[in-house]
């Protein structure tokens, strides 16, 4: 497989989803090994010794992982990676001996030397926190196995920032909540998972309702609790809030059909005639679409949602065309890729 | 870090807010956040590095002194720490034990860690705290003059520091 045939591959989690509204679950575990500063602190040497020593371990795995040192990809290249959530935004953003392990299929991504010296990530579509855990620890038993990891009674696993430290676990699911946003009632059923310990995010750690109804829920607390049991809250958490978007969604069926058929219906016309689309238009159409098909108002179309939105960004938009594009002409390619697609 | 939009209040919300492909951030307070149009949903506080700096700042005035104690593995000291918002290496958790113990509270609400045991690792510190109690059996044994029972012990004890023995020669 080429660099390019890697990243261009559609990641695990862009798949269809076991659910109409968890659209992904992800679980991300930090480690450090024992003896060498974290990576802020750490010479130009000793970041280069431990991306050596852990590249090494990842590419001899179960499951063995491509190795990628950020410094051989372009600018465009890490770009697609962050659209694709593989990177974060300050993996590409510092200097020094760093990277990315990938799977074929990207349901592991293990990133060398960001805030950690390792960052565990799985992700996988739908929801299935607790395989995407399983997935996850099962490669850090294989690292654990050839590494020293930096642990401490009573601390656990020590982390850059306190706020990782103990099990260096942090789970997440991507949900989908048009109909919450519809009928104003978001800001209500999201503020209560914030008392619970939980965080509420955007699409890409930033948010709002323009980026297509999508949001991260993620646990708070590192230390003082076991992985089963941060798990098992945020799965009940998300029980909950897809409840409450099935019930929103049951209501706008009820009591504004019309009004409902007439907003995916305007969604899938524009996505199938639009000559230009912007990045956040097209977001907010899809998420209409999506919720059209999910309701079985719509006929469905050819591609999943997830791929179309992840496609249609910026960076893997200009990397699937191979070639470089202002803003303008993305609006028009971009409307191009998606006429294609939402064919039936 | 103060309030963007009021520069009165502290801020404790990052927003960020997406126009024509491009993200910008703008910090502000729960009420000029609230306030603005462009935010229909209040976040959590994000938990930046900017935020963390409030965090440890909090208790941090009373060490800026010029005899500062710093962390033996890397030589970083509490006040960079707060700058940075993050540790310097693990050994900095042992160091500064007591100054981080207030902020993990704050963080976690308390408790100690109950997850994961690293497989190799977690033998040891199993291994540690039965020699602990191993030794301290045998020490009552013999003030007691119950030296069979005590043999059995003190076999237990070289028994497990064999095994440790061994270990470290594999490794």
């Amino acid at each position: 497989m080429t660099r390019k045939e890697l990243l261009l591959q559609r990641s695990a989690w862009m798949n269809e989803p076991n659910s109409p509204v968890v659209i992904s679950s992800r679980v991300r575990l930090a480690r450090n090994l024992e003896g060498f500063p974290f990576p802020h602190l750490i010479s130009s040497e000793g970041a280069a010794q431990v991306e050596q020593t852990i590249s090494q371990v990842l590419s001899t795995g179960i499951e063995p992982l491509e190795y990628i040192s950020l410094t051989e990809l372009t600018n465009i290249e890490q770009q697609v990676l962050i659209e694709k959530h593989l990177i974060s935004p300050s993996l590409s953003g510092t200097t020094g001996a760093r990277g990315v392990a990938l799977a074929p299929d990207h349901r592991y991504s293990v990133m060398v030397n960001e805030e950690d010296h390792i960052r565990i990530q799985v992700l996988l579509p739908g929801n299935q926190l607790q395989e995407t855990y399983r997935l996850a620890t099962e490669l850090d038993d294989h690292l654990e196995a050839k590494l020293d990891f930096a642990y401490r009674e009573g601390h656990g696993y020590l982390t850059a920032c306190p706020t990782n430290v103990g099990t260096g676990l942090r789970a997440s699911v991507m949900v989908h909540l048009p109909g919450l946003v519809i009928t104003k009632q978001v800001q209500q059923v999201l503020g209560a998972v914030t008392r619970l310990g939980l965080a509420v995010r955007g699409l890409y750690g930033e948010g709002s309702q323009a980026f297509g109804h999508m949001f991260q829920v993620s646990n708070q607390i590192t230390l003082g609790k076991s992985e089963e049991d941060i798990l098992s809250h945020l799965d009940a958490v998300t029980r909950q809030i897809v409840e409450h978007e099935l019930q929103a969604r049951e209501l706008l069926r009820k009591q504004m059909p019309m009004l409902l058929e007439d907003k995916v219906w305007r969604a899938r016309g524009t996505l199938q005639n639009a000559r230009l689309l912007s990045s956040e238009d097209s977001m907010h159409l899809l998420s209409h679409d999506r919720l059209g098909t999910d309701m079985g108002l719509l006929p469905k179309i050819k591609d999943c949602f997830a791929t179309l939105i992840i496609d249609t960004r910026p960076g893997c938009l200009q990397y699937i065309l191979d070639r470089e594009l202002d803003p303008s002409q993305r609006d028009e390619e971009r409307a191009r890729l998606i006429r294609e697609r939402t064919t039936l | 870090m103060l309030c963007q939009h009021c520069q009165q209040r502290e801020a404790v919300m990052r927003l960020s807010i997406i126009e024509n492909e491009q993200t910008r951030e703008v910090y502000l307070c729960e009420s000029c956040a609230k306030k603005n149009q462009e935010v229909n949903f209040v976040f959590h506080p994000a938990i930046v590095p900017e935020f963390l700096q409030a965090l440890f700042g909090f208790n941090s005035k009373s060490i800026e002194q010029p005899s500062e104690k710093t962390c033996p593995k890397c030589g970083i000291s509490f006040t960079q720490i707060t700058q940075a918002g993050k540790l310097g290496c693990s050994n900095c958790y042992e160091t500064f034990e007591n100054q981080l113990e207030p902020l993990l509270r704050r963080v976690h609400g308390g408790g100690q860690n109950v997850g994961k045991i690293p497989a190799r690792r977690g033998v040891a510190i199993k291994n540690r705290l039965e020699l602990r109690t191993l030794k301290e059996t045998l020490q009552t044994l013999i003030q007691q003059e119950a030296f069979e029972e005590a043999a059995i012990v003190r076999d237990q004890i070289h028994q497990i520091e064999q095994v440790k023995g061994g270990e470290a020669n594999d490794s």
